[in-house]
C-alpha cells in the first residue's frame, strides 16, 4: 500500500495587495507555514510520497531568499517530495526550478518533474507519469502521452497534472490548459493528481483536485486542504481523504439591511468571526443612526480581533430617524442639510451624499457626545 | 418713544437753562448756525442716558471755567403711555431721578432701567463708548457718521437678532457654525481653499498612487523583458537540441564530399582529353612541317626553271647593252671632233677681234696725245707769260704811299713856283731866228718867256753873259725852299728811279695795266690746265706710256692669218662653239648610262649565272628524292593519326559535358556554404544561449515578478487610501458646500422682516434695486437696474453720499423692526445728508417723512433751506435760547 499526500497551488510568493500592509504580510508568510504544516502532516500520516500537483510558486522571478525559504519549509519532511511545475511557474527554460536548482536549494529527496518523463519510484513501486508545463500556457492536453507511458505491471501508475479539466469545472477557470476528462481511465493511471484549482473537488474517482492548503481568495470553496491518498494495488480504487492544513478561513459575506431584525443578525455574524478569519463585508440596504453606529463599532471591533476584516458599506443608505435627528441636536439649517442628503442618497452621486451624511452624522454625534460628557456632573 | 420737553443747565455753552419743548411725534427740524448749540443738545441727550451720573469723565460737559457747575439735563418722553421724566446732573452735584408715572428710581437703579428699556450699556468704568450705545448707537446718527453704519450693527447685533427672531442667533451662535467650521477644517485638510485642489494626506496620497504606478509600469515592463528573454531562450535551446541531434552541416558536408568526388573524376577525364588535344596538336604541327618539306622540293625545281630563264633574259639584256655602249663611244668621237673645230674657229675669231680692237685704240690714243701735247704747250706759253707778267708786275708796281707823297711834293714844288713865278722875274724874250740865248744854261730859241726866281746868267751868245738875279728875299726863300722840297721829291724819286712824278704816274698806270693781263693770263691758263700744268703733264705721260702699251701688244699679236673668208663674228662662233660642247657632254651622259648599264647587265648576267648553279647544285643533290619520298610517307601516316585522335577527344568532350561539372562546381560550394552557414548559426546560436543564459541568471536573481507583486500590492493600498481620502474629500466638500447654502438660505429667510422694511425705504430711492443684508445684518452689496442691466457694487464701493443714504435707510429699516419687536426708537440726525444732492435729498426727504408717521425723529441742521419741505416747521435754537 501506497500512502500520500496531494497538494498543489501553493502560490509562494504571493502578495496581498487588497489588505493593509500588515495583513498582507501575514498572509503572505501563512503560505510557508501551511508548506511547513503539510510537512509535519506528511511525517504524522506517515505518506510515502507528497506529490504537488503545480503552482508551487506564484511567479518565476521570485527573490532568492523566497526559494531558499520555501525549501527550507519542506524539509520537515524527509520522505519523497514530487513537484511539478504549473502555469505560474512553468519549466521555461529559466524558470523559479532553474534557478532553484543553481542555488543549490533543492533536497536530495525531492524530484522536480520538469519533463513529461515517467519518474520511477523504484523502492515505492510508484511510477510517476508528470504532465508539466513547459509554456506558460497551452493549449494542447499534455496528459495526452499518459495513455502510452509503458510502466512495469505492478507498479502504481499515478498521474501528476496542471489544469482544467475540460467540461466539469467552471468557465472562469484561470487556466487555460486542459486535460481531458476521464483521462485516469483512458491512461489507466490509478490516481491522477491535479493542481490549479484551489478548492478540493473530486472529478472522479481517481482523479482529484487536492486544491490549496492554504486559502488565498475569497471565491475559492473548500479550500485549505490537502488530500491523503492511499493506493492499495493497482487497478485498486483509491481511499482519498481531505485533511484540513489551512489556518486563515476565507469568508466573503454580503449582507442587506432592510429591517432591524437584519442588523441584530449582522452583528451576530461578525461577533462570530474566529481570529484567523479573513473576512470581506458587502453590505447594503440602509439603517439609522444608532444602527450605523453600533455596525461601526462592531466591525472596529472586529477588525482589531479578526485577522482581516474588509467592509464595504459604500451600497448601504444612512436613513436617519427623526429620534435620530433629534438625537443628534441637528437643528436649524443643519437639520436641513441633514434632509437633503437623506434624499440625495437615492439619486445621483448617491455615494458622496451617503459619505457626506455619515461624515456629518459622525462630526454631530462626536460633538454631542463631548457635549454631554462636558456637561455630565 | 417720544420725546416732548428737552431742558439742559450749565452744560457747555448753555450756562443758562434752555428748553426745548413740544416736542411733536414725528419730524422735529432744529436749525441754527455753527456753534449754535445743536450738537451741544444732541451730546446733552446722549449724556443724559449713556453716561452715568457719578462718571468723572464728563468734565467737557461743564462750561468753560465754570469749575463748580453742575451740567445737568433734564428730559421728558414717553414710552409705551408711560410717562417719563429724566432727570441728571454732572459733576457739581452728580444725581439721578427717573419717574415713570408716580414711581421714582433714582442714582444706578433709574440708570440700569433706562438701559433695559432703550437697549445699550453703561460702560464699566470711564466715559461711555460706541461698543456701550447698543440701538441708539444705531438710530442716533452723530454729526458726520451716518455713512458708517457697520460697526453701530455691530453693537446693536444682539438687539436686532432679538427683534428679527430668537432663532436667528442660532444661525451663527448654534452648533450648526461649529459643526461647519469642524467640516470646513477637516475639508481643507484634504483639499486647497481656493481651488479644492487635493492638498495634505490627499494629495500624498495621490503622490504616492502615481509613483507607484510609475514603478510598477517599469518592472512590468522589465518583466515583460525578462519573460520574452526566457522565452528566447527556450526556443534557442530547442533548436540548440535539434541541431545537436541532426547535425545538419554534417550532412551538408558528405553532400560536399561526394560532389566534390564527382568532380575530381571529371577532372580527370578533363585532363585525358587534354593531353590527347596536346598529341593532336603535335600531329597537326608535324603535318605542318611535311607539307612545309614538300612545298620546299617542288619550290627548288621550279626556281632552277626560274633561274634558267632569268638567265637568258640577263643574257641578252647584257649583249644589248654592249652594243649600245659602241655607238655612243662611236657618236662621242665624232662630237669631240666638232668640238675641238668650233673652238680654234672661236681662237681665231677672238685673235682678230682683239688686234681690231688694239689698233683702234691705239688710233684714238695717239690722237688723244696729239692734243694733249698741243694744250701743254699752250699751257706752258701762258704761264711763261703769266709769269713774265707777273715780273713785269712787281717791276712797275710803286708803293701808294710814295706816289702819294710824291703828288704832295710835286704839288707844293708847284705851288712854290706859282709863288716864285708871282714874285720872279718873269722874261720875255724872242729871238731871232737862228739865234740863241742860253739862260741858266739852258739855251732857248724863238720867242719864250721864263720866269726867273734867282740869280740867273743868261749867256746871250755873242753878246756876252746877262746876269739877272730877281729882287727881293721871300723869292730866295721860296727858292730855298723848293729847291729844299725839290731835293727831297728828287730823293724820293731817285729811291724810286723813277725821273718824275708823271713816270710814277705812268708806272703806276703800267701796274694795274699788268695785273689785269695777269688775271686774263691765268684765266687762260686755267682753261687750259684745269688740273694744273703738271697734271697736263702726266696725262701725257701717261697717255703715251699707254701707246707704247698697246703698240708693244699689237706687235707682239701673232700675223694676221690670211684668209680668204672674212672671220667669222665672234659670237657665232662662241654659240657653234657651245653648241658643240653641249652635244659632247649629252652624248658623254648617255655614253655613262650605256656603260652603266651594261655593267649591271653584266652583273646580272653573273648573278643568274650563278643562282642557276646552285639552283641545279641542288636538285642535282644525290638524296633528294629519297627524302621527298619520305616526306610524303610520314604526311599520309599523320594524317591517319589526326583523323582517330580528334574522334577520341570529341568522345571525352562528350563525357565531361554531360557531367556538367560547372553544376558539380557550383554543389560543392552549395553544400559547403549550407554546412558554414549552419555551423555560425550554431555558434551563433551557442554564444546567445550563454549570453541568455548569464542575463537571465542575473536577472532572475532580482525577484522581479515578487517585485511586482509588492508594487501591485503597494499600489493597491495606495490606490485603496486616495480613494478613501477623496470620497472623504469630495464628501466634505459635498457638506461643505451644502451647509453654507442652507446657513444662507436659513440667513436669508430668517432676515426677511428686515429686508421688508429695508425693501420699502429703498424703493422710494432707488425704484427696482435691491440691497442685500449679511449676516451681520450690516448693509451689503445694492444691486440696482442700470443701463446695462443689472449692476451690483459693495457697499463700501458705493460713493460717499450714496453710502450715507443706504445708511440712513439702513437705520430706517433697523428703527422699524425694532419698533415692531416693541422696543423704544428715537432717531435723531445730526447734521444728515450733507452730501446728498438735491434729487437724492428730495427722495431721502420722501423716506424721512414716511419713517416720521412710524417715529419720533429729530434732525438738527444749519441748512435751513433744505428741510423746509418736510411739512413741519423748523424751531430756530437761537430763537429757543432767547425765549429760555
Amino acid at each position: 500500500m501506497v500512502r500520500l499526500l496531494h497538494t498543489a497551488d501553493w502560490q509562494i510568493g504571493k502578495l496581498f495587495g487588497q489588505f493593509d500592509r500588515d495583513e498582507a504580510a501575514l498572509l503572505a508568510d501563512a503560505r510557508f507555514k501551511a508548506v511547513e504544516r503539510l510537512a509535519n502532516l506528511a511525517n504524522e500520516q506517515r505518506v510515502d510520497l507528497v506529490l504537488v500537483a503545480g503552482d508551487i510558486f506564484d511567479a518565476q522571478a521570485v527573490a532568492d531568499r523566497t526559494i531558499h525559504r520555501l525549501f527550507n519549509a519542506m524539509a520537515g519532511f524527509s520522505g519523497r517530495w514530487v513537484l511539478l511545475p504549473g502555469n505560474h511557474d512553468a519549466a521555461l527554460a529559466e524558470s523559479v526550478w532553474t534557478r532553484a536548482a543553481r542555488l543549490q536549494a533543492i533536497a536530495g529527496n525531492v524530484s522536480l518533474c520538469l519533463t513529461p518523463e515517467t519518474l520511477f519510484l523504484t523502492s515505492l513501486g510508484v511510477a510517476i507519469l508528470p504532465a508539466p508545463l513547459t509554456q506558460r500556457n497551452t493549449f494542447s492536453d499534455l496528459t495526452e502521452w499518459f495513455a502510452s507511458a509503458r510502466t512495469p505491471a505492478g507498479m502504481l501508475r499515478i498521474g501528476l497534472a496542471h489544469g482544467s479539466v475540460q467540461g466539469i469545472l467552471a468557465e472562469a477557470v484561470d487556466s487555460a490548459n486542459p486535460i481531458a476528462a476521464g483521462r485516469a481511465e483512458q491512461a489507466g493511471l490509478d490516481y491522477l493528481a491535479l493542481g490549479d484549482w484551489h478548492g478540493t473537488r473530486r472529478v472522479d474517482a481517481r482523479c482529484w483536485y487536492s486544491g490549496t492548503p492554504e486559502t488565498d481568495r475569497f471565491r475559492a470553496n473548500d479550500s485549505g486542504q490537502a488530500l491523503l491518498v492511499e493506493l492499495n494495488e493497482p487497478r485498486a480504487l483509491p481511499t482519498v481523504r481531505a485533511i484540513g492544513t489551512g489556518r486563515h478561513r476565507w469568508r466573503s459575506d454580503s449582507q442587506a439591511l432592510q429591517v432591524p431584525s437584519d442588523l441584530e443578525a449582522l452583528l451576530q455574524r461578525i461577533a462570530g468571526y474566529a481570529a484567523n478569519d479573513v473576512v470581506q463585508l458587502s453590505l447594503s440596504g440602509q439603517t439609522d443612526l444608532a444602527g450605523q453606529r453600533r455596525l461601526r463599532d462592531a466591525i472596529g471591533q472586529a477588525q482589531g480581533r479578526v485577522h482581516s476584516l474588509l467592509a464595504d458599506v459604500s451600497a448601504l443608505r444612512l436613513e436617519p430617524t427623526s429620534e435620530d435627528i433629534d438625537a443628534l441636536q441637528a437643528d436649524g439649517y443643519l437639520a436641513e442639510v441633514v434632509a437633503e442628503l437623506r434624499a440625495a442618497q437615492e439619486v445621483s452621486d448617491a455615494q458622496t451624499a451617503r459619505d457626506a451624511l455619515s461624515l456629518l452624522a459622525g462630526i454631530l454625534d462626536d460633538r454631542r457626545r463631548g457635549v454631554g460628557a462636558g456637561g455630565a456632573p | 418713544m417720544k420725546l416732548t420737553r428737552i431742558r439742559l443747565e450749565q452744560f457747555r455753552q448753555f450756562r443758562q437753562a434752555l428748553e426745548i419743548g413740544d416736542l411733536q411725534a414725528g419730524i422735529n427740524v432744529f436749525t441754527g448756525p455753527n456753534e449754535a448749540g445743536k450738537s451741544t443738545i444732541v451730546a446733552a441727550i446722549r449724556a443724559a442716558f449713556f453716561e452715568r451720573h457719578r462718571s468723572n469723565c464728563v468734565d467737557d460737559f461743564r462750561p468753560w471755567g465754570d469749575s463748580a457747575a453742575s451740567p445737568t439735563v433734564e428730559l421728558d418722553f414717553t414710552i409705551g403711555g408711560g410717562d417719563y421724566r429724566l432727570t441728571k446732573s454732572f459733576l457739581g452735584k452728580k444725581r439721578c431721578e427717573l419717574s415713570v408715572g408716580t414711581q421714582a428710581l433714582d442714582g444706578d437703579d433709574a440708570e440700569d432701567h433706562l438701559a433695559r428699556l432703550l437697549g445699550f450699556q453703561h460702560a464699566a468704568r470711564g466715559a461711555s463708548k460706541a461698543e456701550h450705545w447698543g440701538i441708539p448707537g444705531l438710530l442716533w446718527i452723530e454729526q458726520g457718521s451716518g455713512q458708517e453704519v457697520g460697526e453701530a450693527v455691530k453693537n446693536a447685533t444682539d438687539h436686532l437678532r432679538t427683534a428679527l427672531n430668537e432663532s436667528l442667533g442660532e444661525v451663527a451662535g448654534g452648533g450648526g457654525d461649529e459643526v461647519m467650521a469642524a467640516v470646513e477644517a477637516a475639508r481643507n485638510e484634504l483639499l486647497t481653499v481656493a481651488r479644492a485642489a487635493p492638498r495634505g494626506p490627499y494629495d500624498e496620497a495621490l503622490k504616492q498612487a502615481n509613483s507607484l504606478t510609475g514603478e510598477l509600469r517599469g518592472v512590468e515592463a522589465e518583466v515583460a523583458t525578462y519573460r520574452q528573454k526566457v522565452d528566447a531562450l527556450g526556443l534557442l535551446r530547442r533548436e540548440h537540441a535539434r541541431d545537436q541531434a541532426e547535425k545538419p552541416s554534417t550532412r551538408f558536408r558528405e553532400q560536399q564530399q561526394a560532389a566534390s568526388d564527382q568532380l575530381a573524376a571529371i577532372q580527370r577525364i578533363e585532363e585525358a582529353r587534354a593531353a590527347e588535344k596536346l598529341r593532336a596538336g603535335e600531329i597537326e604541327e608535324r603535318i605542318k612541317l611535311l607539307r612545309g618539306q614538300l612545298d620546299a622540293f617542288a619550290s627548288q625545281r621550279q626556281a632552277a626553271q626560274t633561274r634558267a630563264t632569268e638567265l637568258e633574259s640577263a643574257r641578252q639584256a647584257q649583249s644589248a647593252a654592249a652594243a649600245l655602249v659602241g655607238q655612243w663611244m662611236a657618236q662621242r668621237t665624232e662630237a669631240i671632233a666638232r668640238y675641238e673645230g668650233a673652238r680654234e674657229t672661236l681662237r681665231l675669231a677672238r685673235q682678230e677681234d682683239t688686234r681690231r680692237g688694239l689698233t683702234r685704240q691705239f688710233d684714238e690714243l695717239r690722237l688723244k696725245i696729239d692734243g694733249s701735247a698741243s694744250a701743254l704747250a699752250r699751257a706752258d706759253a701762258e704761264q711763261a707769260t703769266v709769269i713774265e707778267l707777273r715780273r713785269q708786275a712787281v717791276a712797275c708796281e710803286i708803293g701808294p704811299a710814295d706816289l702819294e707823297a710824291l703828288r704832295e711834293q710835286y704839288r707844293q714844288i708847284r705851288e712854290l713856283r706859282i709863288r716864285q713865278q708871282a714874285a720872279a722875274t718873269r722874261l720875255h724874250f724872242t729871238l731871232d731866228d737862228g739865234r740863241r740865248i742860253e739862260v741858266g744854261g739852258e739855251s732857248l730859241a724863238g720867242t719864250g718867256e721864263l720866269l726867273l726866281v734867282e740869280a740867273t746868267t743868261v749867256i746871250v751868245p755873242g753878246f756876252g753873259t746877262l746876269v739877272i738875279e730877281p729882287g727881293g728875299t721871300d723869292l730866295a726863300q721860296l727858292g730855298r725852299q723848293e729847291s729844299e722840297l725839290g731835293d727831297r721829291h728828287a730823293a724820293l724819286l731817285q729811291r724810286l728811279g723813277l725821273p718824275s712824278l708823271d713816270a710814277a704816274e705812268a708806272r703806276q698806270q703800267t701796274h694795274t695795266q699788268r695785273l689785269a693781263e695777269i688775271t686774263t693770263a691765268a684765266a687762260t691758263l686755267k682753261a687750259l690746265a684745269p688740273q694744273g700744268v703738271d697734271s697736263l703733264r702726266s696725262d701725257l705721260a701717261a697717255l703715251q706710256a699707254r701707246g707704247g702699251e698697246i703698240e708693244a701688244t699689237l706687235r707682239r699679236l701673232p700675223p694676221a692669218v690670211d684668209c680668204t673668208a672674212a672671220p667669222a663674228p665672234v659670237s657665232e662662233a662662241e654659240a657653234s662653239e657651245e653648241a658643240a660642247e653641249k652635244s659632247l657632254t649629252a652624248i658623254n651622259d648617255s655614253l655613262h648610262s650605256a656603260q652603266l648599264a651594261a655593267g649591271n647587265a653584266q652583273t646580272t648576267f653573273e648573278g643568274a649565272t650563278r643562282e642557276l648553279a646552285s639552283a641545279r647544285a641542288l636538285l642535282d643533290a644525290p638524296d633528294r628524292a629519297e627524302r621527298e619520298a619520305t616526306a610524303n610517307r610520314d604526311l599520309t601516316d599523320a594524317r591517319a593519326e589526326q583523323c582517330t585522335l580528334s574522334g577520341r577527344i570529341e568522345a571525352l568532350r562528350q563525357q565531361v559535358s554531360e557531367a556538367r561539372p560547372e553544376i558539380l562546381k557550383q554543389d560543392v560550394e552549395r553544400f559547403r556554404k549550407s554546412a558554414e552557414q549552419h555551423e555560425k548559426s550554431f555558434s551563433e546560436r551557442r554564444d546567445t544561449l550563454i549570453r541568455l543564459d548569464v542575463e537571465l541568471q542575473a536577472a532572475g536573481a532580482q525577484g522581479l515578478e515578487e517585485r511586482r507583486a509588492e508594487l501591485t500590492r503597494d499600489l493597491a493600498q495606495a490606490q485603496r487610501r486616495a480613494e478613501e481620502l477623496r470620497r472623504r474629500a469630495t464628501a466634505l466638500d459635498h457638506l461643505l458646500t451644502l451647509l453654507r447654502d442652507k446657513r444662507r438660505a436659513l440667513t436669508r429667510r430668517l432676515q426677511a422682516p428686515l429686508q421688508k422694511h429695508l425693501n420699502r425705504y429703498l424703493q422710494l430711492l432707488f425704484p427696482q434695486a435691491s440691497l442685500e443684508i449679511d449676516e451681520n445684518l450690516s448693509p451689503g452689496p445694492l444691486t440696482r437696474i442700470g443701463a446695462s442691466g443689472s449692476e451690483s457694487s459693495a457697499f463700501d464701493n458705493l460713493s460717499f453720499g450714496a453710502r450715507e443714504q443706504m445708511g440712513l435707510i439702513s437705520r430706517l429699516a433697523y428703527a422699524d423692526l425694532l419698533q415692531e419687536a416693541g422696543r423704544p426708537t428715537l432717531i435723531i440726525l445730526d447734521d444728515a445728508l450733507v452730501h446728498s444732492d438735491d434729487d437724492r435729498r428730495a427722495q431721502m426727504k420722501r423716506v424721512l417723512f414716511d419713517a416720521a408717521t412710524r417715529h419720533q425723529i429729530l434732525l438738527f441742521t444749519c441748512h435751513p433751506a433744505n428741510w423746509r419741505d418736510l411739512g413741519v416747521g423748523a424751531r430756530s435754537l437761537q430763537a429757543i435760547g432767547a425765549a429760555s
